[in-house]
């Protein structure tokens, strides 16, 4: 309701009020951000294991729960379920009931989704150490958890949909369409899959196929639309002007969500399914080209910087349109002979999930508590810390398992080289990617610390804004 | 208005309110009057590159598509494959049929050399290497009485049964297949026959009753 | 973009191309059947004996898909038949009878799809067991799918041999569990040599060209159990490309 000032004061109570969202709002975005939070610490935990189980297969091998098949699916699922799914769905939120101007509603609705979100995923994950994982990437979880998560979801995303349908203006802008995109479609990729894969399950090759129809679909038409509606709504509030090539934004959005989910057939080049899915796969990652290219002139002022938030969404936007540029080219099969089923698939999906999505949520999610909680955050050595490492750290991460994966491609496709002496060559680049393992998991504490120093600042030291 | 400098990390102050985010681009999207026909490069530019991309896209589907045929899985397979057309090899289902129990094999010996007094040789037998039109007969309707083969004489107290209509009733594949087998076997060098002719040959001698040696050795 | 219906409705319609894409693949193979042979008069691929299905419920438990593929490439795209992984190229058919398709996506370890049919010698249930139990170079040791329990009486026709690095204490045993007996039947079931129309079988190599065994040689092969080769090729006149 509050129409902002032309010019930003100082203190983000003033200027951003909590009035956009209400106590219980506030409450559902916080559980979210802080669950989110937690999980990015804990993923890079077990991140960091299965990392160091890569090149000492000895540690913690005598411990059935963390064996490496599970420690790896423990991770990846702890990171895109926590991580991206609390913080991304807090800023989509966050973001439409802002755009909307009116106080989030049914915020009790997402409390509860956020709590038992949660909930489930941990018991999904404890199923998974106990041996319930179903082995398929990126839905790991056990089946039994999966309603649970879905409905959840719902609950959580009501909120969501209600500030979009019932926004003052009629006109939206690119964030809308990203997050209420992001809102929409997962839980019908998520149903779709858990249904072919999981209650009713397609026969042979189609589970390979639909699972990465699922997968793909999952960081085409979830993680990068989140991230991406974050990213536009930070680098348009703080430019203050409009962002260069806006017009061409929607053909750019049009362009992901049409082309993105097929591009499943990318993991399938050269394997035992028709020739055709993989073909059309890797069409797609080429007329995809053209999403990245939208994406990086329209907020191609975040390069300028201009704050913290601002250097976050740079390195994000980079990295993502770097990784969407490997993908294509990885996907001409003559290349993909050498990088398929090698640690440099890995090093590209850490490119694009953590140096693209990561670093854009990151920057949304600096930009956006000072304003949900009325302070700024309570270390600025935290914030630029977390930065340096988190850059580093993806950095030599990408480099590390990208050199590994080269040298692991050309070996196995040489016969004369025993498998056995694979090992020898990558070992010094595993090492690599796990002191980066290392680094970041150091900068997501220091967001975890910096993020729960804050919320107790808030909460002690004095009034939060808010009306009722 | 200019983007602020921020330079305390823990709260970056925005230049945009979220109504004049909204605003501004709103504005930017409607229809503009031009006056002077300035005209921006830029929508053409990424026309161009969209269509450059779809157009390797389509090229490169078309190129390695495989005919969306869903049993091709080398993309640079051109021509569709007739995979029901699959030719059997016919020694090697001729070698399986003369394996069937109490079909060939029984009697005659999975060597060929037949038993000592009662069932003759294959092996380099004069029946089996000379014309085929008389060891169609022989399987067609069977052979009785006694025979002589490789100047071994065999009474004939057993009789040949046929394969033919009155007997095991085996298709004219089968009784081609099973003899090209045994024509080529244990030393054997005959050429192999054809399904053609065993018709042809059934057409002429279908129900005639089992042969004799010596109607046998007239059939040219 | 003003309208939110049409907005929802393009969501729609984007998402729903993309399954449709998927629906058409399962209209092409979802009802894949098995190739019958009129040579062997046997169709194949063979169903999973039931000891091998719990197999790969454990094999799918324990994630063994992060680090071993099941998929040949075809000869020229990539060394996988030169390294004996494989004769051909894997295909659908080779799936249709499996509950839990276990493609993988890292090769960390070697592929797995014709473990039991590779040449020069497949590895057996021993070597196996024993490379479960101890691990050998990338693959970490899974002993905790044995029990290391007192010889009561007589000693478990199950328990592993002791030789070199593996010698429980005296008096004792090791005794791989019931998982580990259904995770090497489902592994030792792992045999796709027969040759489909649409895999292109390879020639057979020709002297001089030997495959390298996939493990570098260290599991200890034991000779070939005289399993003949039964597949017989089914093309006729070699004319085939």
């Amino acid at each position: 309701m509050t129409a902002a000032p032309t010019q930003a004061s100082p203190s983000p109570k003033a200027a951003d009020s909590a009035a956009s969202y209400g106590p219980a709002g506030c409450a559902a975005l916080l559980i979210l951000l802080g669950s989110g939070v937690l999980w990015l610490v804990a993923a890079g935990l077990l991140a960091l294991i299965s990392s160091i189980q890569l090149h000492s297969p000895g540690f913690l091998a005598g411990c059935p729960i963390l064996t490496y098949g599970r420690s790896q699916a423990l991770a990846e699922s702890a990171f895109i379920y926590g991580w991206f799914g609390n913080t991304g769905l807090a800023v989509a939120l966050w973001i439409l009931g802002r755009l909307a101007g009116e106080p989030l509603r049914a915020s009790n609705w997402a409390i509860t989704g956020a709590l038992f979100w949660n909930l489930g995923l941990t018991i999904g994950l404890v199923g998974i150490a106990a041996g319930g994982e179903t082995a398929l990437p990126m839905l790991e979880l056990p089946r039994y958890v999966q309603p649970l998560l879905l409905a959840a979801y719902a609950a959580v995303a009501l909120g969501g949909v209600t500030a979009w349908t019932g926004r003052r203006r009629e006109v939206m802008f690119a964030s809308h369409w990203y997050a209420v995109a992001a809102l929409f479609l997962f839980p019908w990729l998520f149903s779709v899959a858990q249904v072919m894969l999981l209650w009713y399950p397609v026969h042979g090759i189609l589970q390979a196929i639909v699972a990465g129809w699922f997968a793909q679909g999952l960081w085409t038409l979830w993680i990068a639309p989140l991230s991406l509606a974050g990213a536009y709504y930070v680098v348009a509030r703080m430019a203050g002007r409009v962002l260069p090539a806006y017009d061409s934004a929607a053909f750019g959005f049009w362009c992901l969500l049409l082309v993105g989910g097929w591009t499943g057939g990318r993991h399938l080049i050269g394997g035992p399914a028709p020739a055709w899915i993989s073909t059309v796969a890797i069409g797609a990652l080429f007329v995809l080209l053209f999403h990245y290219i939208v994406v990086v002139l329209n907020l191609r002022a975040s390069f300028a910087g201009g704050g913290i938030s601002m250097r976050f969404i740079s390195f994000g936007v980079a990295a993502y349109a770097l990784g969407g540029i490997l993908d294509a080219v990885t996907g001409m099969r003559g290349v993909a002979v050498f990088t398929q089923f090698t640690h440099f698939d890995e090093a590209q999906r850490q490119l694009a999930i953590q140096g693209g999505a990561t670093m854009m949520l990151f920057g949304a999610l600096y930009f956006a508590l000072p304003r949900i909680v009325g302070r700024p955050w309570a270390s600025g050595g935290l914030v630029r810390g977390h930065l340096t490492l988190s850059a580093l750290g993806i950095l030599l991460l990408v480099a590390c398992l990208g050199a590994a994966g080269w040298t692991q491609g050309w070996a196995l496709n040489d016969p004369k080289t025993a498998f056995s002496a694979i090992a020898g060559l990558t070992h010094s680049w595993l090492l690599g990617a796990t002191a980066a393992r290392a680094l970041l998991l150091l900068a997501d504490i220091f967001l975890a610390v910096n993020f729960f120093w804050t919320l107790v600042c808030a909460a002690v030291g004095g009034e939060k804004e808010g009306a009722a | 208005m200019s983007a602020p400098e921020n330079q305390d990390p823990r709260f970056d102050r925005a230049a945009f309110g979220d109504d004049q985010l909204v605003d501004a681009h709103e504005t930017a999207l409607k229809p503009k009057t031009d006056d002077q026909a300035h005209y921006s490069m830029r929508p053409l530019i990424l026309l161009f590159i969209l269509s450059g991309c779809v157009l390797f896209a389509a090229m490169y589907t078309i190129r390695y598509s495989g005919h969306f045929n869903y049993l091709i899985y080398d993309e640079n397979e051109q021509a569709t494959q007739t995979s029901a057309a699959v030719k059997i090899d016919p020694v090697a289902m001729g070698k399986r049929l003369f394996n069937t129990p109490s079909a060939c094999v029984t009697c005659h010996q999975a060597t060929g050399l037949g038993i000592a007094g009662t069932y003759p040789p294959l092996a380099g037998s004069e029946f089996v290497n000379g014309p085929d039109e008389r060891i169609i007969r022989i399987l067609l309707d069977g052979l009785k009485g006694p025979v002589t083969v490789k100047g071994t004489s065999f009474p004939g107290v057993t009789v040949m049964p046929s394969f033919g209509p009155s007997g095991f009733n085996w298709t004219d594949d089968k009784i081609a297949d099973v003899l090209s087998y045994v024509r080529q076997e244990w030393g054997n060098k005959a050429p192999p026959v054809d399904a053609a002719k065993v018709a042809q040959i059934r057409q002429q001698v279908a129900t005639h009753e089992a042969w004799t040696a010596e109607e046998i050795l007239q059939i040219k | 973009m003003k309208s939110g219906p049409y907005f929802f409705v393009g969501l729609a319609a984007a998402f729903g191309m993309s399954w449709a894409g998927v629906m058409w693949s399962e209209a092409q193979l979802g009802r894949l059947a098995p190739y019958y042979d009129d040579i062997e008069s046997a169709s194949f691929p063979n169903r999973m004996p039931g000891n091998a299905a719990a197999g790969q419920l454990v094999y799918r438990d324990l994630g063994c898909a992060s680090c071993h593929t099941q998929q040949v490439r075809r000869p020229g795209y990539g060394a996988d038949v030169a390294r004996g992984w494989g004769d051909r190229q894997s295909v659908a058919r080779d799936y249709i009878f499996q509950p839990y398709v276990q493609l993988g996506w890292s090769r960390t370890g070697p592929d797995l799809t014709n473990l039991a049919g590779r040449k020069p010698a497949a590895p057996d249930a021993d070597s196996l067991m024993r490379l479960l139990y101890s691990g050998q170079g990338g693959m970490p040791a899974y002993s905790f799918l044995f029990e290391d329990r007192e010889v009561v009486g007589q000693a478990s026709q199950y328990a592993l041999k002791s030789t070199g690095g593996l010698t429980p204490a005296p008096g004792r045993e090791i005794v791989p569990t019931e998982r580990a007996l259904d995770l090497v039947a489902y592994l030792l079931s792992l045999n796709t040599t027969y040759d489909y129309p649409e895999a292109r079988p390879v020639p057979a190599s020709g002297a001089g060209e030997k495959p390298i065994p996939a493990s570098g040689g260290e599991i200890k092969p034991v000779p070939a159990s005289g399993a003949a080769d039964k597949s017989v090729p089914a093309s006729g006149g070699g004319g085939a490309k």
